[in-house]
């Protein structure tokens, strides 16, 4: 006789766990790879979740180790909880370090305090600016709320074209951040700054995104969305301006046009191109005479989301592999074995794997082997090698014919900026090895959080920056990108010089 | 039944100028146009196909070997014109309107291409009324859909619904394909099959057209 199941999704990875209904969700979830360290008896904290959606019960231990403020946003300790009905759940193990911006910026002149922020499909990042002299007062980082209605910005629209309201979703997540980084400084604060891809400024500002559900993803509303506090139900005077930026095209948003502004783009004379390694990549290319950017469907490979034993870059990932005396070595995160592989571990991996032979240029396993082994249990599949061609050739492609558009060549761009924190993570001898970027080494240079860098010097300008012409480019219409595509699809495609 | 090696290696190597050469020379050593359709590239592309599911072959592989398919073809077409030689299956193929990818779909048809049946290829983005006007125009037993997007699979149906009204719909089977599609969602839209691959689709229309 078999118990009736209580179905529970594990955020933010997405996997789904069945638990009978009343038991103990600690072995299903260590099952999964979330850590027990004081073998589940409520004392360290360490395998605390929040609750998203559902309920459970606050148990003694949890009142000795949250806050009633953590209670009240829903922390539970994973080892004492006992499901009763459906849940979803954040998974703290498998928090990602979400990317704030260090960079030092100085004040214009403008008094009084602001908030940028860069709302992520997945992550969000806010800061407190002091307008005067620039600094940063405060960080706060969430995850975006809407990720249990879907991972990525597809599914975001399609659960909104059902019915979903996901604007008072997102907008609620941020007010307790908002709560925090203001506290008790609410009524300096006189202005707000909100980046995001083309989807999150859509769904933010409640707009009809049907437009950007089919081609030709043209939008009526890109344009720059203002907002009262009141209307948005944030603590802040009714005085303050709050914007989200406006959108550059169908899927690239004011997070590209703050990262354009955070490599200095607009003002440069040598050409330089920013690229956003995501599910969605965007690329940018150009000078002060003009600037070309498109989006490029890369799908889920550098998340490693679509990898057989792709994992988040936490406990047990591989996050590096390299070569040693001809001998493969993998980096593992934490003091754990290796169970999966996180994407720069996978970039890595294929890179070693072709310089070895194991690998073959056309993305097939040497020798007819159905496997790739990395290291322990750990290894590649098949099908994951060519999860990563169909991504690479996606970024590859499309820097190709923004290059062709914007009339230039790889030779001619002085920098190629990273943005996001897969850019910081990857190896760029790997993202060379593979054909990722087809550049040299010496010019590629992980920038971080370009968005929130971004927002924070349209926060601290007394006047809107002035903007080269910056083009749109719709790669899916052109049938140049299709062939494009196929061409990088293989490892033998790369021309670049390490 | 004539099989040339030869064309048949080359499309599997995906080497087009060879296919076209070779077949310029097996044409003019006397060769009939449909034997070697049904001798050596129907054979040749079942390989291709197979060699993709095991996981042998990729999207560039599979392209290739079907431009190679298609170089062959460019001399063989004309000869059976005039000799009034015909495909008795004819496919019309498009991904719907608001989906702008080919990729899938060109394998889908460079698939059917090469395994004998005329495919009429409409392109990406193509509205159902353009799909009425080639059923009109090319009378075939089999139009397939494509859609990549989840938010562009309703056009699916729509297409089908606009074929129902222009009163095509009993006179064609209609296919659908892409990588959200379901056989489950075929049937709920009034499709009469799914494939879930290239190779699968080409089975599926042979069946078809057997049982029609």
């Amino acid at each position: 006789m078999s118990a009736e199941k209580v179905r529970i999704q594990l955020e933010p990875s997405g996997l789904i766990v069945e638990v009978p209904r009343g038991a103990s969700l600690t072995p299903p979830l260590s099952l999964h790879g979330i850590e027990f360290p004081c073998g589940g008896t409520g004392l360290c904290g360490a395998c605390r979740v929040r609750v998203l959606t559902g309920s459970l019960t606050i148990t003694e231990q949890d009142g000795l180790l949250f806050s009633a403020e953590e209670l009240s946003i829903g922390w539970r300790l994973a080892c004492q909880a006992r499901a009763e009905a459906p849940l979803v759940l954040e998974c703290e193990q498998w928090h990602m370090d979400i990317l704030a911006d260090n960079s030092v910026l100085s004040g214009r002149g403008k008094n009084g305090l602001g908030i940028a922020i860069d709302l992520g499909t997945t992550t969000i990042a806010a800061q407190l600016v002091d307008l005067a002299t620039g600094s940063v007062l405060g960080v706060e980082t969430d995850l975006n709320a809407q990720a249990p209605i879907g991972s990525d910005v597809m599914s975001r629209i399609r659960a909104t074209l059902a019915g979903a309201d996901l604007a008072t979703v997102v907008r609620a997540v941020l007010r307790p951040m908002i709560a925090k980084l203001a506290r008790g400084r609410e009524q300096e604060i006189v202005e707000v700054v909100l980046v995001g891809n083309t989807v999150m400024h859509h769904l933010f500002s409640a707009l009809d995104v049907g437009p950007l559900s089919c081609a030709p993803f043209h939008s009526p509303n890109l344009g720059e969305q203002r907002f009262s506090a009141e209307e948005l139900g944030w603590p802040l005077p009714a005085s303050c301006r709050i914007r989200f930026v406006h959108c550059l095209g169908g899927f690239v948003g004011s997070d590209i046009l703050a990262g354009i502004l955070a490599v200095g783009m607009p003002t440069s004379e040598e050409m330089l191109a920013l690229v956003d390694l995501g599910t969605n990549g965007e690329v940018a290319i150009g000078n002060r005479h003009g600037i070309l950017c498109a989006s490029t469907a890369a799908g889920p490979a550098f998340e490693a989301a679509s990898i057989r034993m792709g994992m988040r870059a936490s406990t047990g990932a591989i996050s590096r592999v390299s070569l040693l005396h001809g001998e493969m070595r993998a980096t593992v995160i934490g003091d754990a074995g290796p169970r999966g592989i996180c994407g720069s571990g996978l970039v890595d991996a294929v890179a070693v794997g072709l310089e070895t032979g194991a690998i073959l240029a056309s993305g097939r396993i040497a020798n007819g082997a159905k496997l790739f082994p990395v290291d322990g249990p750990v290894a590649l599949y098949q099908a994951d090698i060519r999860e990563l061609q169909l991504a690479k050739a996606a970024i590859a492609a499309g820097f190709r014919l923004l290059l062709k558009g914007r009339g230039t060549n790889a030779d001619n761009l002085k920098r190629i900026h990273l943005a996001g924190a897969f850019g910081n993570y990857i190896q760029a001898e790997s993202a060379i090895g593979i054909g990722l970027l087809e550049f040299p080494k010496q010019r590629i240079v992980p920038s971080g959080n370009t968005a929130l860098h971004g927002a924070k010097m349209l926060l601290l300008a007394v006047h809107e920056p002035a903007l080269p012409r910056i083009e749109h480019v719709s790669l899916a219409a052109d049938p140049d990108f299709q062939d494009e595509f196929v061409n990088c699809m293989n490892f033998s495609a790369r021309e670049y010089i390490v | 039944m004539v099989r040339s090696e030869e064309l048949y290696d080359a499309i599997l190597n995906g080497d087009a100028k060879k296919a076209h050469a070779v077949t310029q020379a097996t044409l003019a050593a006397g060769a009939v146009p449909m034997d070697l359709i049904t001798g050596t590239m129907v054979p040749a592309m079942d390989e291709v196909g197979r060699l993709f599911e095991t996981e042998e072959y990729f999207v560039p592989e599979l392209l290739l070997a079907g431009r190679a398919m298609k170089s062959a073809m460019e001399l063989l077409r004309p000869l059976m014109a005039t000799s009034g030689e015909k495909l008795s299956t004819r496919v019309v193929i498009g991904t719907v309107k608001g989906d702008m990818h080919d990729i899938g779909k060109n394998l889908v048809a460079s698939m059917l291409e090469g395994s004998g049946f005329e495919v009429f290829d409409l392109g990406a983005d193509v509205s159902p009324d353009k799909f009425v006007a080639a059923v009109e125009q090319h009378t075939p037993q089999v139009v397939c859909l494509s859609a990549l997007l989840t938010v562009t699979m309703p056009a699916m149906k729509t297409t089908i619904d606009v074929l129902k009204a222009a009163g095509l719909r009993t006179r064609v089977k209609i296919l659908i394909g892409g990588a959200p599609v379901t056989g489950q969602y075929a049937k709920e839209i009034g499709a009469d099959g799914y494939s879930e691959s290239a190779s699968g689709a080409v089975s599926l229309v042979r069946q078809i057209v057997a049982g029609a």
